[in-house]
């Protein structure tokens, strides 16, 4: 039951590889409804992960009996809420390896890091003719700011090209630092095709050069131990909500003397120290940019989550999502209508498929029948789809709690939408 | 405006089948209608940025042709699902004058039943009424101004 191809074919007997996924998803409330008349197979986790018991009995102790807001009252409720909401920027830090809380700046999701650290950082250090190196597989999310610090300030945004299989051209990425480039910004894993990024090599190849490069970990920190110091990251950026925690809640992580030298991102309180009418001084990082009142319940929710992955054990949680991913590839590349793609040798349990002379939207809606959810379309990576030569993909995310058995029900249901389509 | 019934005929058809099937046999009847759509050519002219209609999951197009004080409506999508859906929305409001396609609701769309079924809602059903409204607006602009 617990080798690849040995698939269990009953819920309630998915002890695989000695990883008890059936009491892992006794904490996780959604995985018990039904869609459609049937079991949810939740996988679309790479969009956003379901949240397990401790989140949510979490966040809403806090709601009924700690609330207020932070940083500013000189009652019991406030300090002790603070000391609390302090204490998940240690959780964090030590969750990702980094040496100090300082370093870990609290944001609303990967989006908002990466927009701050282009309007202080790329507004401060980068100018015109200056080069920012990202990948061809990059989300949306790390694009833009970038295309929006060119129109702003002339910078030249340069893109490191992938194969067909989905890995990064490392040569072609060594070749591309040289010249202008100031800053590589560029993904940890892809959320489209599930390759990882040899990110400490990434990082080696540009710090020779003297570039400094911001990781982009939305999906590798949920499917791996992440260590900023070992990777050498200057910036590392997650978002909350797909590592199981609640939406509203981001993570910058920085070099402490990146952090020092960069300017504040918005203004308003809690970020500065000082403030008359002529002048104000702002807070050291990482308050300098976290301005206005914090996300608050979703931190607690972030702590709490980080603290039940770090239980569990992100070790074994990737063990067990490279069993699901081997299984599903195994069983995908067994149909005969299946084009995959995201080959990659390091690759996360994320499927990016479609079904020959079937529209990925028509897959999508037969698996929804089923009670499989999955995403389809351009996984806001269109450059990449572009790239790939695809309008669109269906995507299986899979995630800890996902089991063998759920991937036999996602096959089956691609079984019917060929009988209905093909 | 009420619409007069033998110009909702189509419409009426689809919302009699409908109601008489369980949710499973109505994924099955739009891919049907789908299918059959499919086989019905649809001008490769105009399948063009003109005639798109902006979604991300898949493509809509619909055009639009004016018999006396008649609007007639074709639609395509690359996904069969959404071309059946599609199917249904232009099959069930072609053959309106101005003023009744001005009338079609939300409520016509609900009337389907379509909603809980499938990925693309009623929003999606009712981005294309809204489409199909403003291209008739388009056109009796257009032929104001000639
Ligand atoms: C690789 C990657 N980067 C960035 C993002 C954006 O995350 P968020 O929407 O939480 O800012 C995502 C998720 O959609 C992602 O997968």
């Amino acid at each position: 039951m617990n080798a690849i191809g040995q698939p269990s074919s009953q819920p309630g007997h998915n002890i695989e590889g000695g990883f008890d996924v059936e009491r892992i998803r006794q904490d996780f409330p959604i995985l018990s409804r039904q869609i459609h008349g049937k079991p949810l197979v939740y996988f679309d986790s790479g969009a956003s992960a379901q949240k397990p018991r401790a989140v949510i009995d979490a966040m809403t102790e806090v709601l009924e009996n700690q609330y207020t807001n932070v940083h500013r009252g000189a009652h019991y409720l406030s300090q002790t809420l603070t000391d609390r909401y302090e204490g998940v920027r240690e959780t964090i830090a030590r969750f990702i390896n980094a040496p100090s809380e300082n370093q870990i700046v609290i944001t609303r999701n990967t989006t908002e890091a990466i927009n701050l650290v282009a309007a202080t950082y790329g507004r401060k250090f980068l100018g015109k003719g200056d080069g920012v190196l990202v990948s061809a597989m990059e989300h949306h999310a790390n694009i833009v700011p970038w295309q929006m610090l060119r129109d702003e300030k002339g910078i030249e945004l340069k893109v490191a090209p992938i194969d067909d299989a989905g890995v990064l051209d490392l040569d072609a990425y060594a070749a591309l630092l040289d010249g202008n480039t100031k800053l590589v910004a560029i993904t940890h894993c892809s959320n489209v095709l599930g390759t990882m990024l040899p990110a400490a090599e990434i990082v080696g190849l540009a710090h020779e050069r003297g570039i400094p490069v911001l990781l982009d970990g939305s999906q590798a920190v949920v499917h791996g131990t992440v260590d900023v110091q070992a990777l050498d990251a200057d910036f590392y950026v997650f978002t909350g909500h797909k590592l199981y925690g609640p939406n509203a809640i981001g993570v910058l992580y920085g070099k402490a003397e990146l952090l020092a030298q960069m300017p504040p991102y918005q203004g308003g309180g809690d970020m500065i120290a000082t403030v008359t009418f002529e002048k104000t001084t702002y807070q050291e990082p990482p308050y300098r940019f976290e301005a206005g009142t914090p996300p608050i319940v979703e931190a607690i929710g972030l702590g709490a989550a980080i603290d039940y992955v770090s239980a569990i054990g992100m070790e074994a949680i990737a063990a067990h999502e490279r069993l699901l991913l081997a299984y599903a590839t195994e069983r995908l590349m067994a149909l005969p209508d299946i084009q995959l793609f995201g080959t990659a040798p390091e690759k996360a349990a994320i499927l990016s498929f479609i079904q020959q002379g079937i529209h990925p939207f028509d897959t999508a809606a037969t698996l929804d029948r089923a009670g499989v959810a999955v995403r389809v379309g351009q996984h806001c990576a269109e450059p990449l789809m572009a790239r790939l030569g695809v309008d669109g993909t269906v995507r299986a995310s899979l995630a800890m709690y996902n089991t063998t058995y759920e991937i036999d029900t996602m096959i089956k249901a691609l079984e019917r939408a060929r009988t209905l389509f093909g | 405006m009420t619409i007069a019934a033998e110009n909702l005929a189509q419409y009426n058809e689809y919302v009699e089948a409908l109601d008489m099937l369980d949710e499973e046999s109505r994924f099955e009847y739009i891919i049907d209608i789908g299918k059959r759509a499919d086989k019905v050519p649809f001008p490769a002219d105009c399948m063009d940025d003109a005639h798109l209609m902006h979604g991300c999951m898949s493509k809509v197009w619909i055009i639009h042709t004016r018999e006396d004080d008649r609007h007639k409506f074709q639609g395509a999508s690359d996904a069969i699902i959404v071309k059946g859906l599609v199917s249904m929305m232009t099959g069930s409001f072609s053959g309106l004058t101005s003023a009744e396609l001005a009338s079609v609701s939300l409520d016509h769309v609900r009337g389907l039943n379509l909603g809980a079924l499938t990925m693309q809602r009623q929003v999606g059903m009712m981005a294309m009424l809204k489409h199909m409204q403003k291209l008739s607006l388009q056109a009796a602009r257009a032929e104001a101004a000639d």
